[in-house]
């Protein structure tokens, strides 16, 4: 479960109250023509993000199922039970940040703002490449081994 | 920052509503054309002649009833030496796993950093193509799971692309009935590439070669504005010599530096709302975008009229070369849940204006603005498309005709001889050794009567394959056309002397035979005869004693 509490720590943390709003199942949307999967979100993400400035106080329990399978992780129907209350506190936790009165603040795409932090386009060889490829599980000169795949999900 | 957000909220109408800038009656008239390489891509692998045939029947029916809809998707691959946010050099077909560190092979407590040259290309190909640039931008991470993806998440750009709202022109070969386009750009944005898996025949098992793994990307996405296979192909054609022309990435789609996936849809005509679209991935070539998207269109219409159009569901298929046909490889259930966050190890980026017009200002001369400039020389469309399609081939021409050379011969000498010898010998025009200086100075020798059209031709040939002037060989050779009258009337006299038997003939009536005589002369003189002086004095002779 580690995994999934990271990531909404993160998302919390950076984003405030729009990691709640990401919460919610995105399966609800009309079958639009789109031209991109991401893009629909991404505009779906903002027409709830503005009308949370009024609708404020309704947070969708997480489906940690739901969670668990994302993060890739299987969860026993035990684990399940002790874990969602917990996952339930984080987001209630994080609720109360919707109190907070945002119609006169603009949102700010970033935590920091400070400075770039760029990279000139020289190359430079990893030396200890060999200890990395030492660490990998399955590995079968020259490729990395892994299970078959041919679809994606 | 409350202005980008709107942004994306505004831009939603032009989706609901995207309609046509262009009229559509040009709808499929491609249908009777051979081969939709010729002019579409010099540089990629000649491609069998598109079989039409048995679809074209079918095609003329949807013209009348349905209007297809494209948008297309496209990755391309940047040139820059090192990777997106670490310093590993990026080199296509490098021994696999070699050129990796903890950054791309997503090892824990590696830090992405980024580099400046992915800005730097994002927005020259963002001016390029019109867009309105974010000064504040971000990244995201898009979370999935799969082998050639270490992290667990790929770093992109979600809600906030580094450039939006613009628009690419284009001009459709004169072959396929011509035409000006313009097609809308929704957006541009950063990424980084994924690794490469390759499935062995036998085992169980996939194979990871990771040196791909934080190659920097720019994510193309197109307005649904293109109605056609052929138009389809030429976007992406142009899309590919726009990259070529700036210099941010060689646009090459066998080695997977340009990517298209394509959404089809199709409805009736007059409907507003879209159908139900379809992504096909798998698309090597232009004329495979071409071919898969006129396959497609064809596959929904059929299930329209056959009544069974709740059989087109959304789904991703694809292309299958070998078989011409499109195959599903999975249906959609639901949109993919990516979980986008921002990317918490890199800080934003800002653009300043100071930045980005020291950028619009070094830009180049793009293919569009070629293509005007050409047009208004006086060249026709065809010459127009040809010479502005390849950069190198448009610098020599310009180089040329800087040299003095006349625009029309200059044209035709490249488009004719040239272009024929670099396809036979597989050269590219910077591979050969003739000069733009030297084929100026062989299209003065010809206009200034110094050498003939003909052995014109010897000396380009000579030119191409061993370099060399074209003075040089001119005095080497001995080639200076005679214009002298005497000269040529000697050598006439010669030739009707040797042939008594043709010139009977001749003067009985079998005026043909002209063409013998001058041949005959021309043979003498190497060549070197003024054609124009050989044939007065050679008709005056022939015609003395008659």
């Amino acid at each position: 479960m580690g995994c999934c509490e990271l990531l909404l720590l993160h998302t919390t943390i950076k984003m405030g109250s729009r990691a709640l709003l990401l919460l919610r199942p995105t399966t609800s949307t009309k079958d639009l023509h789109f031209k991109s999967r991401f893009l629909s979100e991404a505009l779906i993400v903002e027409k709830r993000r503005v009308r949370s400035y009024s609708v404020r106080s309704t947070i969708h329990p997480p489906d940690l199922p739901r969670l668990a399978e994302t993060a890739r992780i299987s969860l026993t129907p035990d684990e399940v039970e002790e874990f969602a209350p917990k996952i339930q506190q984080v987001v209630d936790w994080f609720g109360q940040l919707q109190a907070v009165d945002l119609q006169s603040i603009q949102p700010a795409i970033r935590a920091d703002t400070k400075g770039e932090n760029l990279r000139d386009d020289v190359p430079e060889t990893f030396e200890n490449r060999d200890a990395m490829i030492a660490a990998v599980p399955s590995y079968e000169e020259p490729f990395i081994k892994v299970p078959k795949v041919l679809n994606k999900e | 920052m409350a202005l980008s957000f709107f942004r994306g909220i505004q831009s939603r109408p032009f989706l609901l509503y995207p309609s046509g800038f262009f009229p559509r009656k040009h709808a499929l008239f491609y249908c009777t054309m051979k081969s939709t390489q010729t002019q579409i891509a010099t540089h990629e692998k000649q491609e069998p002649q598109l079989k039409v045939s048995t679809q074209s029947k079918r095609l003329d029916k949807i013209s009348k009833d349905f209007e297809a809809v494209i948008g297309i998707e496209t990755h391309v691959q940047l040139s820059t030496i090192t990777k997106a946010f670490c310093s590993c050099a990026y080199n296509y077909g490098s021994q696999p796993n070699t050129t990796v560190c903890p950054i791309c092979m997503g090892l824990p407590g590696a830090l992405p950093v980024l580099n400046s040259k992915v800005i730097k290309f994002a927005v020259k190909l963002g001016l390029a193509l019109n867009c309105k640039l974010s000064l504040n931008s971000k990244f995201d991470r898009k979370q999935y799971f799969y082998p050639d993806l270490p992290k667990g998440y790929q770093i992109s750009q979600f809600d906030v692309p580094i450039a939006t709202g613009g628009f690419i022109d284009l001009d459709l070969p004169v072959e396929y009935g011509g035409g000006h386009r313009r097609f809308g750009i929704t957006r541009v944005h950063m990424e980084e590439d994924a690794g490469k898996l390759l499935h062995t025949g036998n085992g169980s098992y996939s194979e990871v070669d990771l040196n791909r793994a934080g190659v920097p990307l720019l994510e193309i996405v197109s307005e649904p504005d293109m109605r056609t296979g052929i138009e389809a192909a030429e976007y992406a054609a142009e899309l590919q010599r726009l990259v070529r022309f700036l210099g941010v990435s060689n646009g090459n789609m066998q080695e997977g530096s340009l990517r298209c996936d394509v959404n089809v849809s199709v409805r009736p005509i007059g409907q507003l709302e879209f159908g139900t679209k379809v992504e096909v991935k798998n698309l090597n070539s232009f004329s495979a975008i071409s071919r898969a998207i006129d396959f497609e269109i064809s596959r929904q219409v059929l299930l329209h009229n056959e009544g069974e159009s709740n059989q087109i569901v959304q789904e991703t298929r694809l292309w299958d070369e070998g078989a011409q046909k499109t195959v599903t490889m999975r249906k959609k259930e639901g949109l993919a849940d990516y979980r986008y966050f921002p990317e918490p190890d890199l800080p934003e980026v800002i653009l300043g204006n100071e930045y980005i017009d020291g950028i619009r200002d070094s830009l180049p001369e793009l293919p569009e603005m070629k293509r005007r400039r050409y047009e208004q020389m006086g060249l026709s469309m065809q010459d127009v498309i040809f010479l502005a399609n390849d950069i190198n081939v448009a610098d020599f021409f310009d180089a040329t005709i800087a040299k003095g050379a006349d625009v029309k011969l200059a044209a035709n000498w490249i488009m004719g001889d040239i272009a024929a010898y670099m396809k036979n010998e597989k050269l590219s025009v910077n591979e050969i050794k003739l000069t733009p200086q030297e084929l100026a100075e062989l299209i003065a020798s010809i206009k200034g009567g110094t050498i003939s059209g003909k052995i014109g031709k010897e000396i380009l040939f000579e030119l191409m394959a061993k370099g060399g002037t074209v003075k040089g060989l001119i005095t080497e050779k001995d080639l200076v056309q005679i214009v002298d009258p005497v000269e040529i009337q000697k050598m006439v006299d010669k030739v009707i002397a040797e042939n008594p038997k043709q010139l009977e003939q001749y003067r009985g009536g079998k005026t043909k035979l002209q063409g013998y005589f001058a041949g005959q002369v021309m043979k003498l003189s190497k060549g070197k005869a003024n054609p124009g002086l050989l044939n007065k004095i050679l008709l005056e002779k022939l015609n003395a004693k008659s």
